[in-house]
């Protein structure tokens, strides 16, 4: 039987960082930081999602789905300033993110930004930036679930960084198809959804690559150069997705007849919100 | 927060991450990439369709209308044509348009395994169960939408349903559905409280309270592990999250409505139209009416993505709940409102 559709709404979390340690899965600098990749990349890369959502918004022709782009631009935003506070402690830790965030805001400001085409191509490019979010937004359900079963207290990770991912990953579990029926709604072709994936997936992983290793090398607790060998096993671990893993789940996004509410269970992300200490706080 | 619209295409990428003296590698790379897609975005333009209109209306027809408790009705919906209504899960609710216009949502409170029927209760308390009341009767023909959840049943317990008057509408069909359960029901008086003679075979798993219960009584029976499931006046749930740190699931409430409020004007940018904003109403609500592409989400101030400049000065404001005496200007030049 089809769930029937979650009602999407943000909720106002906030977040203590104060006691949170450097590294905050002990004695697990490369874990940490391939997680606080997550602190450099998302708020600009939410912020771009909330404006690029923001320009479709007219062009919806369903109310339903237009309720669910609202709530899902409320998450977002929520989500970026989430994300920019835990930066914001990296860098009260002597860790300043700001040479790999300036990258990142070139990126999605000026890069994948508003161009200054004729209308129907701009159009055009707003519905390849929506291809983009919704790819991108696969893996996020996908991290989202991830984290939601990976055994992090039992490693003795940080309780609020861990409140600050598993609350995360349970509203993209729970939004995790509303860019992909936007992407259907208002174009839906098949090429774009594949060409999209293809570079979406590959950049992805080369971004938090490349940030896991610049945040390793300029940790001030100088632990060491990131090698793929402690990032296998602590994927062993659980500590981290393994990379077979997201591969797979790559393919899985391929087939015509994929739909993301095919993958995930919500009712996984709904129990853990009724639990997120943040979550509740905030529930009004 | 705005990303910097209308940007000429990137002459370079950015600064070296480790400062050797040549711009990024990955952005420069990565600059042709985009460039291709911008280009299969050109060429994309001649096989674009038309965005399709979506009706999500359902008609039904009032079957059958009862009286379940005092200022309590409950409605027996049916679709016109006898067809299945689509299937729902407990804790499902559906937004109803009345015959007025005015659009209000209920908890579905009947069973989910019957697919002919809805069935909904309305106590009388506002306009809209009001008209309810008044002007529906067996064969009044509505339009609603859904059913969505708010409220979903997940787990396999214990559960311990809290339920405060009406509150009682979505718990009901869970209790179908769940098997490790215990109610509490709570009400000023038995003959305010709807649907306790269906009830009555649960026997001691449903503890009825009367009156204004304390949340430590209302929790007696929560052990660790429970999932609370709560639904009612909130102050009932203020008093149980205070009460309770294990899981707690409630339905979530729409923002709530503006209260001394003082009318004032927004004027969509200089020289542009000019929207007056009631005192009971959001500049969010009045802009929407003028610019129904209005960005917004939570409608409580949290969120930031109503949040638009003002002209001529470095402030701006956040639609969905700031008020500003007077006349203010809006920016909404601004592309990501155009």
């Amino acid at each position: 039987m089809p769930e029937p559709a979650l009602v999407l709404a943000p909720r106002a979390v906030t977040f203590d960082w104060s006691a949170v340690p450097a590294h905050w899965v002990p004695g697990e600098p490369l874990a940490t930081h391939v997680m606080n990749t997550l602190h450099l990349v998302l708020p600009e890369g939410e912020r771009w999602f909330v404006h690029v959502f923001g320009q479709a918004l007219p062009h919806i022709r369903d109310d339903k789905l237009r309720e669910e782009v609202i709530g899902f631009i409320g998450q977002e935003a929520v989500h970026a300033e989430a994300h920019q506070g835990a930066a914001d402690h990296l860098a009260a830790q002597g860790l300043d993110p700001a040479p790999f965030v300036d990258q990142v805001s070139w990126l999605f400001r000026t890069l994948l930004g508003d161009r200054d085409l004729p209308a129907p191509v701009a159009h055009q490019w707003l519905l390849e930036r929506l291809a983009m979010i919704a790819a991108i937004e696969h893996f996020t359900a996908v991290l989202g679930r991830w984290v939601l079963r990976a055994p992090l207290e039992r490693a003795g990770a940080d309780p609020t960084m861990v409140d600050l991912l598993r609350w995360h990953g349970a509203e993209e579990v729970e939004h995790r198809s509303v860019a992909f029926d936007l992407y259907a709604h208002l174009d839906g072709r098949w090429p774009r959804r594949v060409r999209t994936m293809a570079v979406a997936g590959p950049v992805l992983l080369w971004l938090f690559a490349r940030c896991t290793r610049w945040l390793m090398r300029n940790d001030p607790l100088r632990p060491g150069p990131a090698r793929l060998r402690d990032a296998h096993r602590a994927a062993r671990r659980g500590l981290l997705p393994d990379l077979a893993g997201l591969l797979r789940a790559t393919w899985q996004y391929l087939p015509r007849a994929y739909h993301p509410s095919q993958d995930g269970t919500t009712d996984e992300a709904v129990a853990y919100l009724a639990t997120s200490p943040a979550a509740r706080a905030a529930a009004r | 927060m705005t990303p910097e619209t209308r940007t000429p295409p990137p002459a370079v990428a950015p600064p070296d991450l480790y400062g050797r003296a040549r711009p990024d590698r990955m952005y420069r790379l990565l600059r042709p990439v985009v460039a291709a897609h911008l280009w299969l975005s050109k060429r994309s333009v001649r096989r674009g369709r038309p965005v399709p209109v979506v009706d999500r209306d359902l008609p039904v027809v009032v079957s059958d209308r009862r009286v379940e408790a005092d200022g309590v009705v409950s409605l027996t919906l049916t679709a016109p044509s006898g067809d299945p209504l689509p299937p729902w899960r407990p804790g499902c609710h559906l937004d109803v348009r009345l015959p007025s216009g005015l659009r209000r949502q209920y908890s579905l409170c009947g069973d989910p395994a019957d697919r002919a029927s809805y069935r909904i209760a309305v106590r009388l308390v506002g306009e809209g169960s009001g008209e309810v009341h008044s002007a529906v009767r067996v064969g009044t023909p509505l339009v609603v939408r859904g059913p969505r959840t708010a409220f979903p049943l997940v787990g396999p317990g214990p559960h311990l349903f809290i339920a405060g008057g009406i509150g009682i509408t979505p718990i009901l069909p869970m209790l179908r559905a769940a098997t490790d359960w215990h109610l509490v029901y709570a009400g000023r008086s038995r003959a305010t409280m709807p649907f306790l003679a269906e009830l009555e075979p649960h026997g001691d798993r449903v503890t009825v309270l009367t009156g204004v219960p304390a949340a430590p009584e209302l929790l007696t029976r929560a052990r660790p592990g429970t999932a609370v499931y709560a639904c009612g006046p909130p102050p009932m749930l203020d008093a149980i999250k205070a009460h309770w740190s294990g899981a707690l699931h409630c339905e979530r409430f729409s923002p709530p409505p503006v209260v001394d409020g003082e009318p004032f004007e927004l004027q969509l940018g200089p020289g542009g139209p000019v929207v007056p904003v009631a005192a009971d109403e959001s500049a969010l609500t009045a802009l929407r009416r003028a610019r129904p592409q209005t960005v917004y989400s939570c409608q409580q101030g949290f969120c930031g993505t109503c949040r638009l400049n003002l002209v001529s000065t470095t402030d701006s404001m956040l639609v969905c709940t700031d008020r500003r005496p007077g006349r203010v200007v809006l920016d909404v030049r601004d592309s990501r409102d155009s």
